[in-house]
């Protein structure tokens, strides 16, 4: 009779813990979309054109490229890796896209195959070089990869900008399906899409396996360089995508384009709560990461503040962002013991 | 969770349904307050960066000419020149306050045409020209010209056959690349060699590397053109470190540039008129929500700055502060 009633408590005490710790979960789980409400809250309250329709498709509009950069960015973020080098193959994609299609007078449909093509390629290479060479980590690699991207995207017309896109193309940037802009769809689907592959495709699940212990991974026979591979290419798709939206709504492609836009991919995915510890994260957590910055951005533009507290701001809110990172990593490790 | 989850998705909604609500019924008021109070008008300008002299004394000239004729003057920009894509959101969030004019230092032409197209206010650019749909004028000096009057400088000071160097801003900056054109040009007509030309980024710090390179393998140039003052500075640092004596000539005419010119430093610097383009652009823009016709081209001018009248510009840089 004791014993049972031991046990029971025993059961009762384990039933707490659990729900104690969901609770817990539950918060750093969705802080970041609580977060991301009240920056809506204070902006609203603070700027009468912000919560507008106008203003909020602004703002889902400019952040459509870092979100696919971002997504790329999380990959690699995801088996404890980085992609520097995602800026250097927007601009290098949408310039060769440019030559294609404006140069030498191409259909439009070869330019954005251009784009996607060599976005994957210079991926591929990213990959290859981690995985075939043996680069330590891919820092060295794409650090490499970004200053020979950026000066390829500058070689290829003597640093000049082109303009004059066809309007396909222009049409990937500038449509609008009702007020709402046709990139946000877009990237929309995309996200679907790769919420899909990460959490019901074996590939998707590999990625999560490679970044929590890679030595694990590869001892019950998953192919880790294959995995590698697979993530730097998507990461490269990714910023061809983003040149394409980038040079249609501006209507020109620029060598500059991209320019350190590695920082706001890694930020919006750290602060979507990936952990650059390599295994976790979430395509929609990083989702949240965008447009909390992206709201940032538009909020203190409507704000007028100036550009250089922006990124002072910014920078903070990276450093708050990647600190919480750093107590979950201490929770987890409490846990385990 | 699932549950949880969809209760706070509910939540955060409802409470931004409802704040978009009141948000409403605040910009009907303050619309209401707009149109009694007519005489605020509000004038947005998108500068390249506000993070140099240069453009801050176009933001001074903007802000001198709101005060004088009694309009709101927001003045915004980029953390540096290479924003391109951060300078067009901007436009964008400036735009969707509904300013009742606008005035547009684009840092690529053609990256703005887009956004600004057809646009209902008055718009014109300053410093650097584009071509959009419903833009008034173009508000600027010539920068070709710029380069040419600065080679000019030197040339009354070399003799055929002179080496000199160049240091250029970004490239693919298009006012940079026609500084640098306008000033190659007249180097060669005359019969100057150029042996050198580098981007330096128009930043200080690389411009000192880039001059340091080009002494490595030409110690003999006689002349130093550079495309904006900051790299001048850095260029002149860099031969005084290695013991040289060669004339350096900038663009802009910043206060550490004239100051340097006092001091015996640089030889001497092309001066835009900031402060004069930022003043045009709020005036005209001023003239023209009243209605009035303005010029399609205003020229802001150049100043050639020299150690004779160096002492007078920087008490007229000093005024404006």
């Amino acid at each position: 009779m004791s014993q049972v009633l031991e046990q029971k408590t025993v059961e009762e005490t384990k039933v707490f813990k659990q729900s104690q710790l969901s609770l817990k979960k539950y918060l750093s789980k969705f802080g970041t979309l609580l977060a991301l409400f009240l920056l809506f809250v204070f902006f609203s309250l603070s700027s009468e054109k912000f919560l507008t329709v106008d203003n909020l498709m602004n703002i889902v509009n400019q952040a459509s490229i870092n979100a696919l950069l971002s997504l790329g960015m999380l990959l690699a973020i995801l088996t404890a890796g980085i992609d520097l080098s995602v800026g250097s193959m927007l601009a290098l994609s949408s310039m060769l896209m440019a030559v294609v299609t404006v140069n030498i007078g191409m259909h439009p449909i070869l330019g954005i195959i251009t784009s996607l093509g060599v976005g994957g390629l210079f991926g591929l290479v990213n990959g290859l070089l981690l995985t075939k060479l043996h680069l330590p980590h891919p820092f060295i690699s794409t650090m490499g990869t970004q200053f020979i991207g950026r000066g390829l995207a500058l070689i290829v017309t003597g640093a000049a900008p082109i303009a004059g896109l066809p309007l396909l193309i222009q049409f990937f940037g500038t449509a609008e399906i009702g007020p709402i802009p046709f990139s946000f769809l877009l990237v929309l689907v995309v996200y679907i899409f790769m919420h899909i592959f990460l959490s019901n495709t074996k590939t998707g699940r590999h990625i999560y396996a490679v970044g929590g212990n890679k030595e694990a991974a590869r001892l019950s026979g998953i192919n880790v360089d294959r995995v590698l591979i697979t993530v730097y290419t998507i990461s490269g798709l990714m910023a061809g995508l983003a040149g394409i939206i980038m040079s249609g709504r501006v209507n020109s492609a620029f060598p500059l384009a991209g320019l350190q836009y590695e920082t706001d991919a890694i930020a919006a995915v750290i602060i979507g709560g990936a952990s650059f510890f390599g295994g976790v994260g979430t395509v929609w957590g990083t989702a949240i990461g965008v447009m909390i910055i992206a709201v940032l951005r538009n909020g203190l533009n409507l704000l007028n503040m100036s550009a250089d507290l922006q990124m002072a701001v910014i920078g903070a809110v990276i450093i708050g962002a990647v600190y919480v990172d750093v107590l979950r990593q201490r929770k987890r490790k409490k846990n385990k013991n | 969770m699932r549950k949880k989850f969809k209760l706070l998705c509910v939540i955060l909604a409802t409470s931004l349904m409802f704040l978009s609500a009141c948000n409403n019924n605040g910009t009907e008021t303050t619309n209401g307050s707009k149109s009694k109070n007519k005489s605020e008008v509000d004038i947005s300008i998108v500068l390249k960066t506000l993070s140099s002299p240069y453009w801050k004394y176009v933001e001074a000239g903007a802000k001198d000419a709101g005060k004088k004729l009694g309009v709101h003057v927001t003045v915004v920009g980029p953390p540096s020149e290479s924003e391109v894509m951060q300078q067009v959101n901007m436009i964008e969030d400036q735009l969707s306050q509904s300013p009742d004019g606008l005035a547009i230092a684009p840092i690529q032409a053609d990256t703005v045409v887009s956004t600004l197209n057809g646009k209902d206010l008055p718009m014109l650019t300053i410093d650097t020209d584009s071509d959009f749909k419903g833009k008034l004028t173009y508000i600027g000096s010539d920068n070709h010209s710029a380069g040419k009057t600065a080679a000019e400088l030197l040339i009354k000071k070399l003799n055929k056959g002179d080496k000199v160097a160049m240091i250029n801003g970004a490239l693919g900056n298009p006012a940079m690349d026609e500084r640098a054109k306008g000033a190659k040009e007249t180097f060669e007509k005359s019969g100057i060699e150029v042996v050198a030309e580098q981007p330096a980024d128009s930043d200080k710090a690389k411009a000192m590397s880039v001059m340091e390179n080009i002494l490595q393998s030409h110690s003999d140039i006689k002349a130093v053109y550079a495309g904006n003052d900051d790299m001048a500075i850095g260029a002149l640092r860099a031969i005084k470190a290695a013991g040289l004596d060669i004339m350096v000539v900038g663009t802009d005419g910043t206060e550490e540039a004239v100051k340097s010119i006092i001091e015996g430093g640089l030889y001497g610097t092309i001066a835009q008129k900031p402060f004069d383009m930022g003043y045009l652009a709020v005036e005209n823009l001023l003239n023209a929500i009243n209605g009035e016709e303005i010029e399609p081209r205003i020229d802001s001018g150049l100043d050639i700055v020299t150690s004779e009248n160096a002492e007078e510009f920087l008490e007229f840089l000093k005024s404006m502060e």
